[in-house]
């Protein structure tokens, strides 16, 4: 498998997952490195993940000069999970509201540390 | 002898069960005496279940295997995941484990299915035994609650006697819908020790959404069901422990009235359970609910220890429903029978469960030179806590066996024990057996 398919692949996975909207793997300048989601998703989702581009270099600044390997965020729809993948990429994952954040942050530190050895 | 363990992860079971057949079944030279297998519950169907276990049956070239569904599950070489496989394999001349055994409606009849677990004790003529069997854990879907407001009527609260056995039909008519929780596995553990099983190790499947969790057995695939087995030898010791976070006690509450045989709390410091239980933790009622919904009203984080007589002190847990007005406790009858019903509260902490894993796993291998394999049950409750920390819990635990011990946990909704003659029914605990070589083997000493 090549290392665009096994990252594809486990963003997937994670998205495969009841609670979870959207994977996606940001390089800390804010580009898409590839993303994963639910079939159906809504306009709100759409604009998560806009904030999420819009942020996500200075969570990643600030997890860099906190020395954070994870960054949950609350927002009124969604749960979004920011982990450290290396020192360039960050692993998002946006879930509903009402989802198990510490199940969750487990399978998000499983793929992230996966998603690590393709990179 | 062989022992491998191994965790895969995948949205596909069969591509996790792929994984797993060529990671642990294709490290072992030959085909397995025995193999435990556990999945997470996320794949839903239980004919999802059948075919991987089919194929894991058919690749193996073996029967002997037992597992269940769990919401986590972890190996030694591997981080914990909630979407996949682990599985622990076993090869072995001198580690004779037997054909394992199910029992269906187990919440029914906890004592013939421990009874099938007895026989399997008796056939065995090696020096060192053990045990380790899995069951249904706590069910409570949103429907199941509504069958317990008889438990609230004024006659509830005037005759209680009486209807200790109105709750004693509700709690069986619940189990033979798969609802309640996970008392009738003390039965099964009085049962064990009446027939003089000294040493097993026991846990509950559990899916912590609340739909269906699953048992196996060989092929077969329960969704109530007790599956088990024996562990003997001659050349091996086996090392048993338990133990949870008890660093941060609090306050404490007296169980002063409720029905013993549904665990079902009526008066807590002679007041009402469930106003009082919420006033003594502190929080709204509100707030308890959204905070605990996801998980059957289960009050998680506050964990709540009964010293028994008999025992230690036993922690369980504490279910305050809307539409309840009492407390459901996850106490057994025999257990309330034999305390002084003073419970006293327990604030688990990240490091207090790490630190817990590590006490359990090294006071199991204590007496145990060179440890040979381990198999924990975690309470999921614990998973919870330490969220993405939980491969610390198996690093600590790794610490006190060794680098090269496989070893499996599952995290469950229930761990039993029976530790040198003494049962332990525990929730938000951990529980272990460890199975090694002494330097100095015993001898058989002939009088």
């Amino acid at each position: 498998m090549s290392s665009k398919q096994g990252i594809n692949s486990e963003l997937q996975d994670l998205t495969h997952l009841e609670e979870v909207e959207a994977s996606i793997l940001f390089r800390i300048d804010g580009d898409v490195v590839d993303s994963s989601f639910k079939e159906e998703y809504s306009h709100k989702l759409l604009r998560t993940i806009q904030w999420c581009k819009a942020n996500v270099d200075k969570v990643s600044l600030e997890m860099k000069s906190n020395n954070l390997k994870k960054v949950t965020y609350e927002l009124s729809e969604f749960c979004v999970i920011f982990y450290v993948v290396n020192n360039i990429t960050i692993l998002t994952t946006i879930s509903s509201r009402n989802a198990n954040l510490s199940l969750l942050s487990i399978e998000s530190k499983r793929k992230a540390l996966l998603i690590a050895n393709y990179l | 002898m062989q022992i491998v363990a191994g965790t895969t992860s995948h949205r596909s079971i069969h591509t996790a069960t792929k994984r797993i057949i060529n990671d642990v079944i294709g490290d072992i030279n030959g085909t397995p005496d025995f193999i435990i297998a556990a999945y997470t519950p996320n794949y839903r169907e239980k004919k999802n279940y059948e075919e991987a276990i089919t194929k894991l049956c058919e690749e193996s070239g073996t029967d002997n295997i037992i597992g269940g569904t769990f919401p986590a599950i972890a190996t030694s070489n591997d981080t914990p995941t909630t979407q996949g496989c682990s599985a622990i394999a076993f090869q072995s001349s001198e580690l004779e484990i037997q054909p394992p055994v199910s029992y269906s409606n187990i919440r029914i009849n906890p004592e013939r299915g421990a009874e099938k677990l007895v026989k399997l004790f008796k056939n065995n003529q090696k020096l060192n035994t053990t045990g380790f069997f899995l069951t249904p854990g706590p069910n409570f879907p949103p429907d199941s609650f509504n069958d317990m407001k008889m438990l609230d009527t004024i006659f509830a609260h005037k005759f209680r006697g009486m209807f200790n056995q109105v709750g004693k039909l509700i709690n069986r008519n619940m189990g033979k819908k798969g609802y309640g929780v996970t008392s009738f596995a003390y039965k099964i553990l009085k049962k064990l020790l009446e027939n003089g099983v000294h040493n097993t190790l026991g846990g509950a499947t559990v899916d912590l959404d609340m739909r269906s969790c699953f048992q196996f057995q060989g092929n077969d695939i329960f969704q109530n069901a007790m599956v088990g087995t024996t562990f003997a030898s001659d050349s091996l010791n086996f090392g048993h422990s338990w133990t949870f976070d008890k660093s941060n006690r609090s306050k404490t509450f007296e169980i002063t009235n409720g029905l013993k045989s549904s665990g079902y709390i009526h008066t807590i410091n002679d007041k009402p359970s469930k106003e009082e239980f919420l006033n003594v933790i502190n929080i709204s009622s509100e707030l308890y609910e959204e905070e605990f919904k996801g998980t059957a009203y289960a009050s998680l984080l506050y964990l709540s220890t009964l010293k028994s007589k008999n025992q230690e002190n036993l922690p369980f847990v504490s279910l305050c429903h809307p539409i309840l007005n009492g407390v459901i406790a996850t106490i057994p009858e025999e257990i309330l029978d034999e305390s002084d019903k003073i419970a006293e509260f327990c604030t688990q902490s990240g490091i207090g469960v790490q630190k817990s894993a590590y006490q359990c796993a090294k006071s199991a291998v204590q007496g145990i030179d060179n440890p040979a394999f381990g198999l924990f049950i975690n309470c999921s409750n614990r998973l919870l806590i330490a969220g993405d920390k939980t491969e610390e819990e198996n690093k600590m635990i790794t610490e006190a066996l060794g680098a090269d011990v496989p070893f499996m946990t599952v995290y469950s909704g229930g761990e039993f024990s029976i530790i040198n003659h003494k049962p332990v029914y525990a929730a938000v605990s951990v529980h272990g057996l460890v199975g090694g070589y002494n330097k100095s083997p015993q001898k058989n000493v002939v009088f």
